[in-house]
């Protein structure tokens, strides 16, 4: 059999294929899952006037917008759990600078379930009585033909880009799950559906043969991935999940630094401007931290 | 009766269980900030086991919708976050996203739930969303997450609040969660036929609403809390305070032990010391 094309590429190559004025989504949700490195990388490269169609986005989505590289949001929530609000979105906002499509979670969820399906609308009840319809246009009122009244439509999210980070994948982009997947990753499958553009970023590409022991656990195939990146560590500050947990000195520590925009200026260029890779990142956080957020077993 | 004293969170926690029956399906989201944490997030995972120790046994627990009637007592975590790699440790009966991502809260299968908001109105509306002008916000907040089907497809919304003056107003800046929106009837104009809250709790007192009139009214104050302290705390405008205002029932000695030897040995939830 002749060798499938070897998707494996480096972070600047990925990042590079996300134009100016692009669709994206960013994978993850809440403080896990977030394709940071990819982020970082974008932030580097300085790619502007993004629209960014998410559900639950934390700093990958709240860095962006600080750095002026957001022009919409499509959202639910943009929020660090425990460390509160975000900061450059709630600025942003604030100071009337950003374009907002809200919807509640599930919506926001099953827009994707809805490109997945290659549907351009769904219809839904539970934002009624909500002031979300008086300030988004994009939540419409449809009749139901058969009879039962009244519903919002929305439509799918329609990503052009889909970036998600993985655990584990081959170098022909087949990426491989844990059986025991929590929300965060069950939403990034769905996404992965949702576009034919697709980016992966994973802790660790594995021999082609690994993936053949483990069939099952394969689900996203080769096919569907556009580009595959090694990047150990790829979501910190926030968990892989199964692989280590957030880092939450780290998130504490980006709460307060986005406060205020100087102190936001000097975090990106401490940790983003001021590296020229992903490794000269983890070694500004750190061999120690690392490896006390490792959380061997926990994909056992 | 005498014995151990009761904590504000353990007066919460069994305050809590009361409202929740048994062969219910219970759902829990995400908080954000310690504080919020600590009352829409632990208190209520204590009270769910308290009640499912008690009088509650068909109940089901949907901790973020994927952790399913957990062990609290072993929780790995003080639930800093709704999942994580340590979390997914956590001893419980099952363990998926099947039903919330599909279909028991589309299906208004979902009797209780539980949420939280920097303004709740009197007629409960609430607000994650923006205080002030929504183009233009004084704060802008987290947003709408999961609230709006809280208020719309589940049967009983429970809030649990800080109790902060400012956290009460006459009328929400953006309403995230219809509550009985502007009064008795308009949610059924909107096409909500059941749910909206019952209950909203305070770290000082308990609210329900009027059945007829749909507005908030004060149910009790936690023990040791004034009737004054708390009413100087609420920023309420309209006529809330009944002519009698009881106390909070404490925890019974039972309850007290189950939730302090039994499903929070640890101190994890409600803390060692209440806080």
């Amino acid at each position: 059999m002749n060798e499938p094309t070897v998707k494996l590429k480096t972070l600047a190559e990925a990042a590079a294929l996300i134009e100016n004025g692009s669709r994206i989504h960013l994978g993850g949700m809440a403080v896990h899952n977030h394709p940071m490195a990819f982020v970082h990388e974008l932030l580097r490269r300085g790619t502007r006037d993004l629209t960014v169609v998410s559900h639950v986005s934390a700093s990958d989505v709240d860095m962006l917008i600080g750095a002026g590289c957001v022009r919409r949001l499509e959202f639910s929530y943009v929020g660090l759990e425990e460390f509160g609000t975000a900061p450059c979105f709630r600025r942003a906002v604030q100071g009337g600078e950003l374009e907002l499509s809200e919807y509640s979670e599930p919506v926001a969820f099953e827009r994707f379930a809805c490109s997945a399906r290659g549907m351009p609308f769904f219809t839904t009840r539970e934002m009624m009585g909500t002031d979300l319809p008086k300030v988004n246009p994009d939540i419409r009122e449809v009749s139901d033909p058969f009879g039962s009244g009244v519903y919002h439509a929305v439509s799918a999210a329609e990503p052009q880009w889909v970036i998600i980070h993985a655990a584990l994948g081959d170098k022909y982009g087949n990426v491989l799950f844990f059986p025991h997947r929590q929300l965060p990753e069950d939403l990034d499958l769905t996404a992965s559906r949702a576009t034919r553009n697709l980016i992966v970023t994973v802790e660790q590409i594995v021999p082609h043969e690994r993936v053949r022991q483990l069939p099952y656990l394969n689900l996203i195939p080769r096919f569907r991935t556009t580009a595959i990146v090694e990047v150990p560590y790829g979501a910190h500050p926030f968990s892989c999940l199964h692989v280590y947990d957030q880092d939450r000195e780290h998130l504490a520590h980006y709460a307060e630094a986005g406060r205020d925009p100087v102190t936001f200026r000097a975090y990106l260029e401490r940790y983003v401007y001021g590296v020229k890779s992903h490794d000269e990142y983890l070694s500004l956080i750190g061999a120690a931290k690392l490896a006390r957020l490792r959380q061997v077993g926990g994909a056992l | 009766m005498t014995g151990p004293k009761a904590s504000v969170y353990e007066v919460m926690a069994a305050a809590i269980a009361r409202e929740l029956r048994d062969g219910e399906l219970w759902f829990l989201g995400m908080s954000t900030g310690p504080q919020t944490i600590l009352l829409l997030t632990r208190i209520p995972i204590v009270a769910m086991s308290l009640a499912q120790h008690t009088h509650a046994p068909n109940s089901w627990m949907l901790v973020a919708g994927w952790v399913m009637n957990p062990d609290v007592s072993k929780v790995p975590t003080r639930m800093e976050s709704e999942f994580g790699t340590s979390l997914g440790e956590w001893p419980c009966e099952a363990y998926n996203n099947s039903l919330t991502m599909s279909y028991v809260a589309a299906r208004h299968e979902i009797d209780v739930g539980f949420g939280s908001a920097a303004q709740v109105d009197k007629y409960g509306n609430c607000n994650t969303v923006a205080i002030g002008d929504y183009r233009r916000p004084k704060v802008r907040l987290i947003g709408p997450v999961n609230q709006p089907g809280h208020f719309s497809l589940f049967g009983r919304e429970i809030i649990v609040m800080p109790h902060e003056r400012r956290n009460f107003v006459d009328r929400v800046d953006f309403a995230s969660g219809a509550g009985y929106l502007d009064g008795p009837g308009a949610r059924e104009r909107h096409g909500l036929h059941r749910g909206g809250p019952v209950m909203l709790l305070t770290d000082k007192a308990v609210f329900r609403f009027d059945e007829r009139t749909k507005l908030v009214r004060l149910e009790s104050v936690h023990p040791g809390m004034s009737l004054d302290e708390v009413v100087a705390d609420t920023g309420f405008t309209h006529d809330y305070v009944p002519e009698r205002v009881p106390v909070t029932p404490s925890p019974t000695a039972r309850e007290l032990t189950l939730m302090r030897e039994v499903i929070d040995p640890s101190g994890a939830m409600l803390g060692r010391d209440g806080g």
